[in-house]
C-alpha cells in the first residue's frame, strides 16, 4: 500500500512539475492580456516535436547524449518561443482594441493552426523518441520505482520555476512585468514599454512550456498531434487551480494537479479520472475560482 | 393621477425613503459614514458636497449596487437594505448614472423602451410565438414611449442613435427612460451635468413637473442653479457624513458648507 | 456594397432565399440534398448558439452537449424502446432545455471567462459520459445506430428528399422564432444584460433568471437540432459532439456575426457545407478553419455580416 502511494507521488510530482512548466505560460499571458491563449498548449508539444527533430537529426553524429539533449531543450526553447512572439504579433496584438472574443476565437484559430500544422508536418500517427538517447536508469525506493527520467523531469522544472521566480520579482524586467499585469495604464504611464513586455511573456512562457512539452515527450517516449489539447487543457486547469494571473499560483497548481491526477488514476478506474478533472474545475469555478493564491490580472482598460 | 402637494411643506410630509446611519467600508476607508436623511412624497431632495464626499457611493448603496456595512435603507415602509438592484428598481426607485449609461447603438425609442422592463406583461413564450396580444403590448408600449417622448420634446428624435445625439439630449433621454416606469422615487445622478443654461432651466422645470405628479426626486448637483431652485430639501455631506441639512436658504449661507466647499480660511491656509 | 447588404435583409428576399431551397432535391442530386439538409440542421443549432452568445452575451463554449442531449434522447427512445421519432421530439427537446438550466444555474453568475472554461468541463464530462457508457444506454465511444425515420399516420420520411423538406421547414421555423425573440420583451432583455448588465439591473432585470432562461432555451433549440441530426444521420456518437465542435459552433456566431442571422448562417456554411464539399481534402480542413478563424477576427473582428440595427419604424 505504502509503496503504491509512492508511486503515485512520485509519478505525480514528475507529471506535475511538467503542467506546472507549462501552466505558466497560460498565467503569465493572462496576467497581462487577460487572454486564455488557448494556442499555448499546442506550442508546447510543438516544442516537444522540434526536440524530436533535433535529437533524431543528432543520433548519429557521435556527440554526447548530454549535450544532445542539451541542444535539443535549448533549440525547442528558442524555436518555440520565437513562434510566441510571432503568434502574439500575428493573432493577438491586431486585436487588442477589439471586443475580447474576438481574441478568443482568433486563439482558438491559432491553436487549430498550430496543432493540424504539426499534424499535417509530422503525421497523424504518434512519434517515437529515440530511446537510446534517454537517459535510463532507475532506483527502489520504499518499493516505489524512480525512474532516471523522473527525477530529471522534477529537478528540472523545479530549476526552472526557480529561476522564473527569481526573475520575476528580483529582476527590473520581471517588476516591469508584474507592473504591466496589475495595471497596463499606469506601467504605461511610468515609462515601460507595455508592449515589450507583452512580447517578452509571449516568448518566456512558450519557452519554458516548451521544455515542458519535451519533458513529456522524453516521459512517454512518444509524442502525437494531439498531445497538446490534452496537456494544455490539465495546465490551464492547473493555472485556475493556483489563480489565474498569478505566478507561484501555477506552479502550486501544477504539482497539486500533477498529484491529484497520478491517485485519481492510481485508485480510480481510469476512463473517470478525466471526468473527475473536469468535476474539481468547475468545483474551483463555483467555490473559489480566483484560485488558491488569487488571481492577479491587468485592469480592463 | 395629479397630486399638487405644498412644496413648502418640507417639514413633515409623508417619508418615502429612510437612511438610518447608513455606512459603506471599502478595505480600510469608510467611504459613506452614519448617514441618515429622509426624502418624503412627492418631495425633491438635493444630495450636495464636495467631489468625492461619497455621495455617487449613497446613491449606489440606495439603489442597491453596493450593500452597506452598517445602518439601514427603509423604502415606503419596507426594509430594503441589501436589496438585489432589481428588487429595488421592482419595489419602486429607478436612477439615471452620472456617466449615462445607455445603450449605445440603439434609438431613443428603443433606449427608452427599456425602462418599461417591469411594466411589461408579455411572457417569453409569446414574444417567441408573436402572440396577438404580445403583438398588441408592443405597439402599446411604443405608443407610450412616443408620448413621452412628445412631452419631453424628444419625438422627432425618436429613432436616431443615441450615439449621435448631443450630451443634453442623451441626458434627457436617460430621464426619459427612468420616467417610463412609473417611479416613486427619482434618482438623478448629477442630471445637469454638461448641460447649458437653457437646457438646465428646462431640467429644472422638468424636475419640477415630476414632482407635481406625486414623484419623489433625490438628486446629486453641483449645479446651484438647478439645486436652488428646485428642491425642497438639502442634505450636505463631506467626507461621508452629513454636515448639514435643511432648506435652501438655510444650506446657502451654512458656514459648514461654506467651509466644505471654500476650503478653510486664507489664514489657516498658508 | 452596403445597399446591397441592405437590399438582401429586406425581409422578403430571405423568404425567397428559402422558398428556393425547398427545390434543391429537384434540382441537385442526392449528395447535396444530404448536404442542404445538414445544412438545415446545423443552422438550427448555429442560432441557438447565438441565442446564449450573440444575443445574451454569455460564452458558452460547450453548447454541443445540448445539441447531444436531444440527438441520443431521441436516439434511445427509439432504439432501445421504440418509441415512434416524433414522440421523442418534445422529450428531447424538454430534456436538453433542462441540460442547459442546471449547468446554467449555477455558472451563472461567473466572471466571462470563468463561465467559458466552466462549460468546456460541462462538455467534457458529457463527453466522458457517453464514452464510457453512462447507464448502459449510450452505447459507448460507438454510439447508437438503426435510428428510424419521422412517421406520422403512417406517412414516412423515409426518402432523403422527405427528410430534407422536414429539416428545411423546421429550418425555418426557428427562423421565425428567432425573429420573434429579437422582436419581443424577452429579446430585448438579453440585449440589455450583453450590453450593460449594470444599467439592465437598476431597470429591474433579474440577470440571473434570464442568464439561465437564455441558456434553456437555446438548449432547447439545440436540442430540436439534435433530434433532427439523429434521424438524418440515423446514427448517433459521442464523436459528433465533442469540445471541437463547440469551438466550431462558438467560431461560427463570432466569423459570422453575433447576434446577426444572416451572419450566423454564412458561418454555418462556411464551417459546415463547405467542408462537406471537399471531403478530398477533409485532413486540412481544421488548418484552414485555424487560419479563416484568425484572419477574419484580424481584419474584420466583428464578424463577415455583422448585426444592423435596424431603424425601429413606429409600428
Amino acid at each position: 500500500m505504502l509503496s503504491t502511494v509512492l508511486q503515485q507521488l512520485v509519478n505525480g510530482l514528475t507529471v506535475g512539475g511538467i503542467y506546472a512548466l507549462i501552466a505558466l505560460g497560460y498565467t503569465m499571458v493572462y496576467g497581462v492580456l487577460r487572454l486564455i491563449n488557448f494556442a499555448h498548449g499546442d506550442l508546447c508539444i510543438f516544442g516537444a516535436y522540434i526536440g524530436l527533430v533535433a535529437l533524431g537529426s543528432g543520433a548519429g553524429s557521435g556527440q554526447s547524449h548530454l549535450l544532445l539533449l542539451g541542444g535539443a531543450f535549448l533549440l525547442a526553447a528558442v524555436v518555440v518561443g520565437a513562434a510566441g512572439a510571432v503568434l502574439e504579433f500575428s493573432a493577438y496584438r491586431p486585436l487588442r482594441r477589439a471586443d475580447r472574443l474576438s481574441a478568443v476565437v482568433s486563439a482558438l484559430g491559432a491553436s487549430l493552426f498550430i496543432e493540424n500544422g504539426i499534424m499535417l508536418i509530422w503525421g497523424p500517427q504518434l512519434r517515437v523518441f529515440p530511446s537510446h538517447l534517454l537517459p535510463s536508469g532507475s532506483w527502489n525506493l520504499g518499493g516505489a520505482r524512480v525512474d532516471l527520467v523522473q527525477v530529471l523531469i522534477m529537478g528540472g522544472s523545479a530549476v526552472l520555476m526557480g529561476v522564473l521566480y527569481w526573475f520575476v520579482h528580483h529582476t527590473r524586467y520581471g517588476t516591469a512585468m508584474r507592473a504591466a499585469a496589475s495595471d497596463q495604464d499606469a506601467a504605461r504611464l511610468m515609462g515601460i514599454n507595455v508592449n515589450r513586455v507583452i512580447t517578452s511573456v509571449f516568448v518566456l512562457g512558450p519557452a519554458i512550456g516548451a521544455v515542458g512539452g519535451l519533458f513529456i515527450g522524453l516521459y512517454y517516449r512518444q509524442v502525437y498531434f494531439t498531445m497538446g489539447w490534452t496537456y494544455g487543457l490539465n495546465a490551464f486547469i492547473a493555472a485556475i487551480l493556483g489563480g489565474i494571473g498569478n505566478i507561484p499560483g501555477a506552479m502550486l497548481g501544477g504539482v497539486l494537479l500533477g498529484l491529484f491526477n497520478a491517485f485519481a488514476a492510481g485508485f480510480v478506474s481510469s476512463s473517470w479520472q478525466e471526468a473527475i478533472t473536469f468535476a474539481l474545475l468547475i468545483g474551483i469555478l463555483l467555490l473559489r475560482p480566483t484560485g488558491l493564491l488569487g488571481e492577479r490580472v491587468a485592469e480592463k482598460v | 393621477m395629479s397630486r399638487t402637494d405644498n412644496p413648502q411643506d418640507a417639514v413633515s410630509p409623508i417619508e418615502l425613503l429612510r437612511l438610518d446611519g447608513v455606512g459603506v467600508r471599502f478595505g480600510g476607508l469608510k467611504a459613506v459614514d452614519a448617514l441618515s436623511f429622509a426624502v418624503g412624497t412627492a418631495q425633491v431632495v438635493g444630495l450636495i458636497g464636495p467631489n468625492g464626499a461619497g455621495k455617487t457611493t449613497a446613491f449606489n448603496l440606495i439603489t442597491g449596487v453596493y450593500k452597506p456595512t452598517e445602518g439601514r435603507v427603509r423604502f415606503d415602509g419596507q426594509d430594503i437594505t441589501g436589496w438585489a438592484p432589481h428588487r429595488i428598481a421592482r419595489a419602486g426607485i429607478f436612477r439615471t448614472f452620472q456617466t449615462i449609461r445607455l445603450f449605445q447603438g440603439q434609438s431613443v425609442l428603443n433606449n427608452v423602451l427599456a425602462g418599461m422592463h417591469l411594466r411589461t406583461r408579455q411572457q417569453w413564450w409569446q414574444g417567441l410565438l408573436a402572440t396577438p396580444g404580445q403583438r398588441r403590448e408592443e405597439s402599446r408600449q411604443r405608443g407610450e414611449v412616443m408620448d413621452l417622448l412628445a412631452r419631453l420634446r424628444l419625438d422627432n428624435l425618436a429613432h436616431e442613435d443615441v450615439a449621435s445625439l448631443p450630451y443634453g439630449v442623451q441626458r434627457r433621454v436617460e430621464l426619459a427612460r427612468a420616467l417610463i416606469a412609473n417611479p416613486r422615487l427619482l434618482i438623478l445622478d448629477e442630471p445637469a451635468a454638461g448641460l447649458n443654461d437653457q437646457e438646465s432651466a428646462e431640467l429644472n422645470r422638468t424636475i419640477l413637473d415630476v414632482r407635481a405628479q406625486g414623484i419623489s426626486v433625490l438628486l446629486v448637483e453641483h449645479d446651484m442653479n438647478v439645486v436652488m431652485n428646485v428642491t425642497d430639501h438639502i442634505v450636505c455631506i463631506n467626507f461621508g457624513r452629513k454636515i448639514a441639512e435643511g432648506t435652501p436658504e438655510h444650506i446657502r449661507n451654512h458656514p459648514d458648507v461654506i467651509e466644505a466647499y471654500l476650503g478653510k480660511d486664507d489664514e489657516e491656509a498658508a | 456594397m452596403k445597399s446591397l447588404l441592405d437590399w438582401l435583409t429586406r425581409p422578403w428576399v430571405g423568404a425567397v432565399l428559402w422558398l428556393a431551397g425547398l427545390a434543391v432535391p429537384l434540382v441537385l442530386d442526392q449528395t447535396w440534398v444530404f448536404i442542404a439538409a445538414l445544412f438545415a440542421v446545423y443552422a438550427i443549432v448555429a442560432l441557438s448558439q447565438d441565442v446564449v452568445l450573440g444575443r445574451a452575451g454569455m460564452f458558452d463554449m460547450g453548447h454541443a452537449v445540448y445539441f447531444g442531449v436531444g440527438a441520443y434522447v431521441t436516439a434511445i427512445l427509439n432504439t432501445a424502446y421504440g418509441w415512434s421519432i416524433l414522440a421523442t421530439w418534445p422529450l428531447a427537446v424538454l430534456a436538453a432545455a433542462l441540460a442547459g438550466g442546471l449547468i446554467a444555474a449555477p455558472i451563472a453568475r461567473l466572471r466571462g471567462d470563468y463561465l467559458l472554461v466552466a462549460t468546456i468541463g460541462f462538455n467534457s464530462i458529457f463527453i466522458l459520459a457517453l464514452d464510457n457508457n453512462l447507464g448502459h444506454i449510450t452505447g459507448g465511444a460507438d454510439g447508437l445506430f438503426g435510428i428510424g425515420v419521422p412517421s406520422l399516420f403512417g406517412l414516412q420520411a423515409a426518402s432523403q428528399n422527405a427528410q430534407f423538406w422536414l429539416d428545411w421547414v423546421a429550418f425555418a421555423a426557428v427562423l421565425l422564432l428567432i425573429r420573434n425573440l429579437d422582436r419581443s420583451h424577452l429579446g430585448r432583455t438579453f440585449y440589455y444584460i450583453k450590453h450593460d448588465q449594470l444599467a439592465a439591473t437598476t431597470m429591474g432585470v433579474d440577470t440571473r433568471k434570464y442568464r439561465v432562461l437564455a441558456f434553456a432555451l437555446g438548449a432547447a433549440l439545440a436540442g430540436f437540432g439534435g433530434t433532427l441530426f439523429a434521424t438524418l444521420m440515423a446514427a448517433v456518437s459521442p464523436g459528433a459532439f465533442v469540445f471541437t465542435e463547440s469551438v466550431t459552433l462558438f467560431a461560427i456566431v463570432l466569423v459570422g456575426g453575433q447576434g446577426s442571422i444572416p451572419g450566423v448562417l454564412l458561418g454555418t456554411a462556411l464551417m459546415f457545407v463547405v467542408p462537406q464539399a471537399f471531403r478530398d481534402f477533409a485532413q486540412y480542413r481544421y488548418f484552414v478553419f485555424g487560419i479563416a478563424m484568425v484572419l477574419i477576427m484580424v481584419l474584420r473582428p466583428q464578424g463577415i455580416w455583422p448585426r444592423m440595427l435596424r431603424r425601429e419604424a413606429a409600428r
